[in-house]
């Protein structure tokens, strides 16, 4: 015993070495994606507006998905932040002439985000809805999805949101599912996770029977893994919006017009094309829908 | 402060649900811990190398692997190679054996705590083996050990946590975190959140206090 104490000396310097080396070595490499081709400034704003600030500034941080395809996630290959929400969000920046740097934002921290100005802008397949409304003003609606159920191919017990009942139903913690499952399906078990990657797993291994959110976030899980099904009739409708923080008027007005030329120019049509139409086959027009009558839509 | 109140009363159920599954939880797990733990600290103090081994496997390999990696191996890994083991088997088992490690671990440096001088003196005192055990080391190594477990008691209760993000559990930190989405009263729905934490570590740490008192050398 008393010969290998040095060792143990030896080994409790080393570990002590480790910890203090790995907690220097904080480094940080966020914001995938950033170097996007940055054009002269289009406008000039007046100072003291959320414009003319992140112009100062150069950059605008950006809160989107990391893992739903295909609105936002990491390609594996180039370790890019890819998708629909991205592109919206690059058009946005390159109007106001400014850096786009894309930041993680999960449906249960987007909106606390927006408030305490970690992001400047959230664009995460985020619901227009009444309740959030208060908390943070929307843009626009750039684009429409539908509430489905997913399922296993090989299931055939689940045909639609009745037969939900007694079943083990995943969606994601702060978005709109939790409330629509508690109304459209309240004997359904509900199980809440962070992140629709998680969902996907679930459904995957078993471990839940079902999953329910938006049409085109569950097209992308199919896309990843074609065992799996849509069932039933869509359970809402679900537009989406960029979220703004609340009271910033001057800068929903410029969010507004730069999604506004978006959809004029034929860019949204060519973008849904990339990320949606490839895979559906189907064409879609920008959606027309005011904000008025998506927050009226979810009360 | 009003509103905060308003926010308890107005989901109460809900807060109330969670605090019970995480109840049930730390539990679950501390019985596992307890009954693992004792019986991987008898196999470290035992007389056959092999035996001592075999525990010293169990504690490095349990110790050594973050309680996330864990929990993602005893659910999505299991289910994945076709055994359907439930939320709650998953999360019980992960928290307990990992907990297990640390208390074995407790243990079996309490045991070490009594000196070889002792055991001698009881065993030429014409005390046997088991005596010697249950009079002189065991009581004295009880004594040592209290503290430790406490401490690790109480680490289980916030690791608890862990458990309910990654399988999914509606524990308490779940609840307040739906609370918190659905109202947008982060601040308020985290604080009664902790205040649930709060009441489990404080009952803990008065069970602990009694025990040390009770087993205290009286001077």
């Amino acid at each position: 015993m008393q010969g290998t104490t040095w060792r143990w000396i030896a080994i409790l310097a080393l570990a002590l070495g480790v910890l203090v080396a790995s907690g220097c070595g904080d480094d940080d490499d966020e914001g995938g994606g950033s170097a996007a081709t940055t054009t002269a400034p289009a406008q000039e704003f007046a100072a003291g507006t959320t414009m003319a600030r992140l112009q100062e500034a150069g950059e605008i941080t950006i809160g989107v998905k990391y893992d739903v395809p295909p609105f936002g996630f990491k390609n594996p290959r180039s370790n890019a932040i890819e998708g629909f929400d991205i592109d919206i969000g690059k058009a946005i920046a390159a109007d106001l002439g400014v850096r786009p740097k894309f930041i993680e934002a999960i449906s249960d921290n987007r909106i606390p985000f927006l408030k305490d100005g970690t992001a400047d802008l959230i664009l995460s397949t985020m619901t227009i809805n009444a309740e959030r409304d208060e908390e943070i003003d929307f843009s626009e609606p750039y684009f429409i999805a539908r509430g489905r159920i997913l399922v296993k191919k090989t299931n055939n017990e689940i045909n639609g949101v009745d037969d939900l009942a007694g079943k083990e139903v995943c969606t994601v913690l702060g978005s709109t599912y939790e409330e629509t499952l508690k109304k459209q399906a309240p004997r359904a078990e509900r199980r809440l996770v962070d992140t629709y990657s998680e969902c996907l797993e679930l459904v995957q291994n078993g471990a839940v029977d079902a999953e329910s959110t938006d049409d085109v976030i569950l097209t992308g899980h199919i896309i990843q893994d074609d065992s799996l099904k849509l069932v039933g009739e869509p359970l809402t409708t679900e537009p989406y919006g960029a979220g703004i923080k609340d009271g910033d008027k001057e800068f929903k007005e410029f969010v507004d017009g730069s999604i506004q030329k978006f959809k004029d120019d034929g860019r949204w049509a060519r973008t849904y094309q990339k990320w949606i139409g490839r895979y559906t086959g189907e064409d879609q027009e920008p959606p027309t829908m005011t904000l008025q009558e998506a927050i009226d839509l979810s009360k | 402060m009003s509103s905060w109140i308003e926010l308890l009363t107005e989901n109460f159920d809900a807060l109330a649900s969670g605090f019970w599954v995480t109840c049930r939880l730390v539990v679950g797990s501390f019985l596992l811990a307890a009954i693992v733990g004792t019986f991987v600290a008898a196999l470290r103090v035992a007389p056959s190398k092999w035996l001592q081994r075999a525990g010293g496997v169990y504690v490095e390999t349990f110790r050594n692997i973050p309680l996330l990696v864990l929990l993602f191996i005893a659910y999505f890994g299991l289910r994945r190679a076709g055994l359907p083991i439930n939320t709650w088997t998953a999360g019980i088992s992960a928290l307990g054996l990992y907990t297990a490690a640390y208390v074995a671990e407790v243990l079996r440096s309490g045991v070490f705590a009594v000196s070889r001088g002792q055991i001698e003196a009881a065993l030429s005192l014409g005390f046997d083996q088991r005596e010697t055990l249950r009079r002189i080391v065991l009581p004295q190594a009880m004594r040592t050990v209290i503290s430790p477990l406490g401490s690790i008691t109480i680490a289980m209760i916030k690791n608890s946590v862990i458990v309910g993000g990654a399988v999914a559990i509606n524990d308490l930190l779940k609840e307040s975190r739906i609370i918190a989405s659905r109202t947008f009263e982060t601040e308020a729905a985290f604080f009664w959140a902790a205040v649930g934490y709060l009441l489990l570590t404080v009952a803990a740490t008065l069970a602990i206090r009694r025990l040390e008192h009770r087993y205290a050398i009286r001077r």
